[in-house]
C-alpha cells in the first residue's frame, strides 16, 4: 500500500512569442560576436546608451548609425547580489554565485544580471574594476535570443576577470548604481 | 519570424491531511468528502466548515456518479485544457455530497450539459493522486 499523498505537482507556464529583433538589435549582436560592444551617443546631451535604443529618452531625439560609438570591454561593478540557489525542481545551480550590475567605460547606462563566475565571491566589491573575456574558440558569441529579450549582452561574454586597477569610489559610481 | 520563449513554474505543493486524503482516495478511484457538524458532506473536502468555521469532521466516501448543477460550454479548448475537443466545465454534485465538484464533462454538445443530467466519473488509465485522476465526467445514460 503506497503512502498517503502529501504533495501535488503543479506546473504552470507562460509562453511568449518574441518578434523578430530590430535591425539595430541584430547589428548590436553581430558586433558583439566580434567582441565589439557598441552604443549610441545622444547628439544632444552626449549620454551613451548601451545597448543602443535608437533614441535618447531624456532628450526625446532619435539616434542613428551616425551616433554609434564603441564602449570599452572594461567596466566597474556598481552593485551586486550573491544568489544562493534553492533546490527546487528543475534548478540547475548548486553553488552560490554573484550577479552584478556593471557600468562599462564609455557608457552611461548599466547592464544588469552579469555573472561574476571568474571572481571569488568574497572578492567581489562595489567599485571593483572588471574586464570582459570573450570566448576564445571564436564560436558565435551572441545569443540573439537573449539579446532580443533585452538582456543586454546575453551570454556573449564568457566571464569577467578583475583588471587589478584600483576600485572606483562610491561617489564616482553614485549616479550609475542601477 | 518569431522565437518562442517558455517560462515555467514547477511548483510542488504540500496538500495537508484533508486534501491529501482526498487525493489518496482518487488514486484508489474513490471520492471522499468530509461531514460537517451540521451534517453536510463537502466534496472536495475542506479543513473547516465554511458555515461555522469549525474544524470539519470525518471523511466519508461518496458516489462516483452525480448530477450536473451548472455547466459552461467550451467551444475551442485551449492547449492546457484536459480535453482536446469541445467540452463543458461542469459543477457536478456527486451522490451523497451536498456541494458540487468542478471538472470537465465530455458530452459532445452543449445541449447535453443541462442541469439535472446524470453523469459519472471517467477515471484516468493510470492514477497518481492528483485531480487529473478524474479524466473527466461523462454522461451516465
Amino acid at each position: 500500500m503506497p503512502d498517503d499523498v502529501q504533495f501535488m505537482s503543479h506546473h504552470t507556464a507562460v509562453e511568449y512569442k518574441i518578434p523578430e529583433p530590430s535591425r539595430l538589435t541584430i547589428h548590436f549582436g553581430e558586433e558583439l560576436a566580434k567582441g565589439r560592444i557598441i552604443g549610441h551617443k545622444c547628439p544632444q546631451c552626449g549620454k551613451v546608451y548601451m545597448p543602443p535604443r535608437g533614441y535618447c529618452p531624456l532628450c526625446v531625439v532619435e539616434t542613428t548609425e551616425a551616433d554609434e560609438v564603441e564602449v570599452a570591454n572594461v567596466g566597474t561593478i556598481t552593485t551586486f547580489s550573491v544568489i544562493t540557489p534553492l533546490q527546487y525542481q528543475g534548478q540547475e545551480e548548486t553553488e552560490d554565485y554573484v550577479q552584478a550590475t556593471l557600468l562599462l567605460d564609455g557608457a552611461d547606462t548599466t547592464i544588469m544580471v552579469m555573472r561574476m563566475d571568474g571572481i571569488a565571491i568574497a572578492d567581489v566589491r562595489m567599485g571593483m574594476r572588471v574586464r570582459a573575456v570573450f570566448p576564445a574558440d571564436g564560436r558565435s558569441a551572441s545569443d540573439s535570443q537573449s539579446i532580443a529579450r533585452g538582456m543586454g549582452l546575453g551570454d556573449a561574454v564568457e566571464h569577467w576577470e578583475p583588471t587589478g586597477e584600483p576600485d572606483l569610489t562610491r561617489e564616482q559610481i553614485a549616479e550609475h548604481i542601477l | 519570424m518569431t522565437a518562442t520563449w517558455r517560462l515555467e513554474f514547477p511548483y510542488r505543493r504540500s496538500v495537508g491531511p484533508v486534501i491529501g486524503a482526498f487525493l489518496t482516495a482518487l488514486r484508489d478511484r474513490k471520492v471522499v468528502g468530509v461531514r460537517t457538524a451540521g451534517g453536510h458532506v463537502l466534496v472536495p473536502p475542506f479543513e473547516y466548515d465554511p458555515d461555522t468555521g469549525d474544524a470539519a469532521g470525518d471523511m466519508v466516501e461518496v458516489g462516483s456518479s452525480g448530477v450536473i448543477v451548472h455547466a459552461a460550454w467550451v467551444v475551442e479548448p485551449l492547449r492546457t485544457h484536459p480535453l482536446d475537443r469541445p467540452f463543458a466545465w461542469a459543477l457536478v454534485r456527486l451522490d451523497g455530497a451536498d456541494t458540487p465538484l468542478l471538472h470537465a464533462l465530455d458530452c459532445g454538445s452543449a445541449d447535453r450539459a443541462e442541469p439535472g443530467t446524470r453523469v459519472r466519473i471517467r477515471w484516468a488509465a493510470e492514477t497518481t493522486g492528483h485531480l487529473s485522476d478524474i479524466e473527466c465526467f461523462e454522461l451516465a445514460t
